[in-house]
């Protein structure tokens, strides 16, 4: 499966009157995409801003992060199963918007989070500092249900980011890459020395508001099974969750996963990308078990010699994923586990809910207990409104000069468990 | 059918499931509602659910619900392990959820319920 993706580097996002990309400058007709948002009668009204890097900018309650893409060649469109068709994708040529993101935020419950600063010690910890910003914050018709306003939101925002991404289907690139991994046979025979190494992607399958679909099916719905690693660069795999925002996949991190971007860097050089495995994180202990096993026995049937695992969450996914290592360390496939950790505000406490001696390769994304505070900004986007009610904040959140003291679970992506952040101990 | 016990301290779930399901509700904190959970567990019920289920933390939300098995005889060994990894967590967190608004009230018990609902949709398959 070989997939090129074709990077139009975005310098500037403006509003004007007419819709279009050239030279680098995305030029944004409000009130053609205000009528894409309003397809959907739950939404009542639909306001856009744009945040640079740089500016004293705040965005709250951010509920994802989405990346335009759009199809150019080969089969199926961006975000399968939901906006476009349920074909399979990852192959052919994509075009990317690349340097900008689409960012939904709009208050579904009382606690939702999280929190994009555009400068000040904030900016360090959040990759969407860095990226242009098109924040659209949607306002539910009254009496709509939480569940169907995370939805309209979550719909609203993939429509809007297809809608720039087409914009980007006649510009010329200014940077290509190629993705490009065989069938098990073929890996074997052109990569007889290397280590076959597969990445198994745990996805976020809770509930309302801890929700993950693939090519549009609720992931808790789904038993562990295999992508091509191009799949989720075509937006086969999005984000239904934002609550506790440190440690949880964006649909952005899915379309950009750098564990499959390093993966691909070292594939035929030091390993055999073989596949990528995907399983879910269920409350239901059963559930567990079997996509644990399932997990496990592709593992084997593949024969892996060695899996990065990644989490998503903390608690219930500690579980998974120690359940994850260990049947994987079982069949004698080597796991090095991504997660990050709940250590209590002075670092000292038990960092994960669960242990074992298998686990002997754990790589960290940082503590999101850890305290920080975050100065007032001149301008927020959304509402500060619940910051006093997101996770890892307080009543005492909100100090008298505006500005924040929170915990670093907050703060969309600051510990994010595929490695997609900017801190490391390096 | 459930053939278990739902332990709660949300009465979104009580009114959810009406009064013929085998819902135990007690007027307890979280961490009250994982201690009567282990309990229980001594006494030879099985976790069916993760104690630890959603990312609003212990401390962040009040409510809390778990099923269990009704079984008793042998405690075990992994049901006994989450719960008590459960009840130390929740010294991690700040408590914070007593000082919310009435609809941050609500909301919090409506996370707890779709939680429990995405396993009680697994448990009845």
């Amino acid at each position: 499966m070989k997939l090129e993706i074709g990077n139009i580097f975005i310098k500037d996002i403006q509003f004007a009157a007419e819709a279009k990309l050239a030279d680098g400058v995305l030029y944004v007709d409000k009130a053609a995409l205000e009528k894409i948002v309003l397809e959907d009668e739950t939404i009542k009204s639909v306001t856009f801003d744009i945040a640079k890097p740089g500016e004293s900018v705040r965005i709250t309650p951010v509920k994802d992060v989405i990346e335009p893409r759009v199809k150019v060649e080969g089969p199926g469109g961006i975000f399968p199963g939901i906006i476009a068709k349920v074909d399979t994708v990852g192959s052919g040529k994509t075009h990317v918007l690349k340097g900008m993101a689409v960012v939904t935020a709009g208050k579904i419950v009382g606690f939702q989070e999280g929190v994009i600063d555009m400068s000040g010690p904030g900016a360090k910890y959040t990759p969407f500092s860095e990226t242009l910003n098109l924040v659209m914050v949607c306002e539910p018709v009254e009496g709509l249900k939480q569940h169907d306003y995370e939805k309209a939101v979550r719909l609203a925002g993939f429509r809007v980011a297809v809608a720039l991404g087409e914009l980007g289907r006649n510009v010329a690139p200014d940077e290509t890459k190629v993705y490009e991994t065989c069938g098990i046979k073929e890996g074997i025979e052109k990569y007889p020395d290397l280590p076959r190494v597969a990445y198994v992607q745990m996805l976020q399958s809770q509930g309302l508001l801890h929700d993950t679909y693939v090519y549009g099916v609720d992931a808790k719905k789904t038993l562990s099974t295999i992508l091509w690693p191009t799949e989720t660069m075509d937006g086969a795999i999005v984000s239904g969750n934002c609550v506790s925002a440190c440690d949880k996949n964006p649909t952005y991190v899915h379309e950009n996963n750098p564990v499959v971007e390093d993966l691909f860097a070292q594939h035929g050089k030091t390993l055999n990308f073989v596949c990528q495995i995907i399983t879910n994180e269920n409350v239901y202990l059963a559930d567990k078990q079997r996509s644990s096993d399932w997990t496990a026995k592709m593992c084997r049937l593949l024969d892996l010699d060695g899996v990065i695992v990644s989490q998503e969450g903390f608690g219930n996914p500690d579980t998974d994923l120690i359940m994850n290592c260990k049947k994987i360390e079982a069949q004698g496939v080597k796991t090095v586990i991504i997660t990050d950790e709940y250590a209590g505000r002075d670092g000292k406490s038990q960092s994960l809910a669960d242990a074992d001696a298998a686990a002997d390769a754990v790589v960290t994304g940082g503590n999101a207990n850890e305290v920080i505070v975050l100065p007032k900004m001149d301008k927020v986007i959304g509402t500060l409104d619940y910051v006093n009610k997101i996770a890892g904040a307080s009543e005492e959140t909100l100090q008298p000069d505006g500005s924040l003291v929170v915990e670093l679970q907050v703060i969309t992506g600051a510990t994010n468990e595929t490695g997609f952040i900017k801190l490391s101990a390096r | 059918m459930l053939r278990g016990t739902i332990l709660t301290n949300n009465p979104l779930v009580v009114e959810k499931l009406g009064p013929d399901a085998p819902v135990v509700y007690l007027q307890c904190s979280y961490q009250a509602l994982l201690e009567a959970a282990r309990d229980r567990i001594h006494q030879g019920a099985r976790l069916l659910t993760h104690p630890l289920s959603g990312s609003v933390k212990p401390g962040e939300t009040p409510y809390k619900s778990i099923i269990l098995t009704n079984g008793k005889g042998d405690v075990d060994r992994q049901s006994l392990q989450l719960i008590e990894n459960a009840i130390q967590a929740c010294a991690k967190f700040q408590q914070r959820c007593d000082r919310y608004r009435p609809a941050v009230d609500l909301d919090c018990r409506l996370i707890d319920w779709t939680l429990l609902e995405g396993a009680l949709a697994s448990a009845n398959q």
